[in-house]
């Protein structure tokens, strides 16, 4: 079976999949808005004076489709055990198809998810005010940013799926962006940070998908942050992915 | 040709369990070989190292003619399986399952809706063809799970355990079509099962499986025409009787072998019929009279206890089980 075909054929299960379980699907929306409009309403009136960011609208839109994307790929691991501990997982593995096929087809399927609902993420902060600097292109851009974030992340659950077999260890995956996100710049830019904090956003990769997203929302094109979140983004997939063929490499050759 | 074939086939889970102990099978194209078996005797473990789900440890195998170790996934291709366990995903429809699967076979998109219809049809499901999995009964699910296994059109097809909790009609069913496939198409099939009905009324060939060994293995025919005799079956009111009786019908005239099972002993012999009247008087003499006697021509259960020292059914009186069994007289 063509590995291609195969990871086609899983990615569209899992899509089909989502479309049956929509509350799932509307909670992963819910709290991305919800953390989104509260933050602006809190922050919003005073960030100009206070950090110097006119509009913060924008400046929290990475954060929100970064978040939702977080959300969204924390689900392939949870499906994946899903599927381990009905025999599902099995019964694919018993099939000619690469076995790598079956875990890339959640994953694939989670950065599509996460990419319809960053595009959803971005109509509505437009629609409530916020602009965007690099308009459509940048749009485009912002989501294969996220694509490729929702691909990296997720391989952090299914590694963890793969690897124990367990819903309860494979949804702690989410737990390991939140303190990523919040030693990032995500509510004020890094320059005001305390210096201790300052340093770890330094060294944090989701710092720099961050700032390379938030720049086309609020400033424009500039390729080297964009450079910078696209080898963050290379270099998270990087970790997760050898990490996932690991785990099914120990999964399938018991 | 050979469909499986095993030499010194070992599966070990770290040191102290030997799961699979170097185990040798040679089966036949087209046959319908029974792998019987008590649960923890190693009969999965088999059928999953055969599949490629597991490494072993030590040996070889060959199944539809390719190395399990050197070429998986073209065993992969070449086989076709259903676990004990229903692997199934609940959220699709039973049509979009059997569809998917044969595409992640490699059929081609109308190749394998075709197939699947027809594989529908066949265990009685396109009526719930298009409804979601979660609402199928457990019978369904299990003949929904025996078509995987068939969707690509395998040579070699391994059921391990696969009429385990259906009712005695979906299991005739099965059956049926296990024979038609094997009959009509000259598929092989390896069946893991715990029922002897099955065993008996299926297989070509049965290899009896204990505790990681082959210990027995031919046709039901054969392997009940070795006992070559009568089976006495007599259950005691406890273990102590049972054991005098066992050392007191030792030393009875003609007897072949005594098997003892906890409270039961099972005596084979030629000719019992005529032997009954004088075990009954020994057994008195000897102070372990017998709660209940019985005479039958040998099952599967008798050649499983004579090969393994046990039941089967770990537990279950051989006087009370034999009737159903057949043969008794």
């Amino acid at each position: 079976m063509n590995g291609l075909v195969a990871t086609w054929l899983l990615t569209l299960r899992a899509l089909r999949e989502s479309v049956r379980q929509p509350a799932n699907e509307a909670a992963n929306a819910f709290i991305p808005l919800f953390f989104y409009v509260v933050t602006v309403g809190a922050v919003g009136s005073v960030a100009r004076e206070a950090f110097g960011v006119a509009d913060y609208k924008g400046f929290q839109l990475p954060v929100a489709v970064l978040q939702g994307a977080a959300g969204v790929a924390s689900g392939a691991g949870l499906a994946l055990t899903l599927d381990i501990q009905s025999g599902y997982f099995e019964k694919l593995a018993l099939t000619s198809t690469p076995r790598l096929a079956i875990v890339l087809g959640r994953m694939l399927a989670d950065a599509v998810k996460a990419v319809i609902l960053g595009a959803g993420i971005v109509v509505l902060a437009v629609l409530y005010g916020s602009g965007f600097a690099t308009g459509a292109a940048g749009v485009v851009v912002l989501l294969g940013a996220t694509f490729g974030f929702a691909l990296a992340y997720s391989g952090i659950g299914v590694a963890i799926a793969l690897r124990t077999g367990s819903p309860q260890a494979a949804q702690a995956g989410f737990i390991i962006f939140f303190p990523l996100l919040f030693l990032a710049p995500t509510f004020a830019p890094v320059e005001v940070f305390a210096p201790w904090l300052e340093a770890v956003a330094r060294v944090n990769p989701v710092t720099y998908i961050l700032v390379g997203m938030r720049t086309l929302v609020t400033e424009g094109w500039d390729a080297a942050a964009l450079a910078r979140g696209g080898i963050a983004v290379l270099a998270v997939g990087a970790v997760t992915l050898t990490l996932t063929l690991l785990a099914l490499r120990s999964r399938v050759r018991q | 040709m050979l469909a499986i074939e095993t030499t010194g086939l070992t599966k070990h889970f770290g040191p102290d369990i030997r799961a699979v102990d170097g185990i040798d099978l040679r089966v036949e194209e087209g046959e319908i070989f029974g792998f019987l078996g008590q649960n923890g005797s190693g009969k999965t473990t088999t059928v999953r190292m055969l599949t490629t789900l597991l490494r072993p440890t030590a040996g070889t195998a060959r199944v539809a003619g390719v190395d399990v170790l050197a070429n998986p996934g073209e065993v992969r291709r070449r086989v076709g399986v259903a676990l004990q366990e229903v692997g199934l995903d609940e959220l699709q429809t039973g049509r979009e399952l059997l569809t998917l699967q044969g595409r992640l076979f490699g059929l081609a998109p109308r190749e394998a809706k075709e197939r699947a219809a027809r594989l529908l049809e066949v265990v009685t499901l396109t009526e719930a063809a298009d409804r979601p999995i979660r609402g199928y009964s457990g019978g369904m699910k299990r003949r929904l799970d025996l078509a995987c296994a068939l969707v690509h059109g395998p040579r070699v097809v391994f059921l391990d355990e696969p009429t385990t909790g259906l009712d005695p009609i979906t299991r005739e069913a099965v059956w049926q079509y296990v024979r038609e496939l094997n009959r009509e198409q000259g598929v092989t099939f390896f069946l893991t099962t715990q029922y002897l009905e099955e065993a008996d009324r299926l297989a070509d060939t049965v290899a009896i499986m204990d505790r990681g060994r082959v210990v027995a293995e031919g046709s039901p025919a054969a392997l009940k025409a070795a006992i070559g005799s009568d089976v006495v079956t007599l259950a005691f009111a406890g273990e102590g009787e049972a054991a005098r009786a066992a050392a007191a019908l030792e030393r009875f005239e003609g007897v072949q072998r005594v098997v003892r099972a906890e409270a039961e002993v099972a005596v084979y012999l030629p000719n019992g019929a005529t032997a009954v009247a004088a075990i009954v008087r020994l057994l008195d003499d000897a102070g372990a009279p017998a709660e209940s006697l019985m005479l039958k021509h040998p099952t599967l259960d008798d050649v499983f206890l004579r090969a393994t020292g046990h039941h089967l059914e770990e537990g279950a009186p051989a006087a009370a089980a034999a009737p159903g069994r057949g043969g008794s007289r």
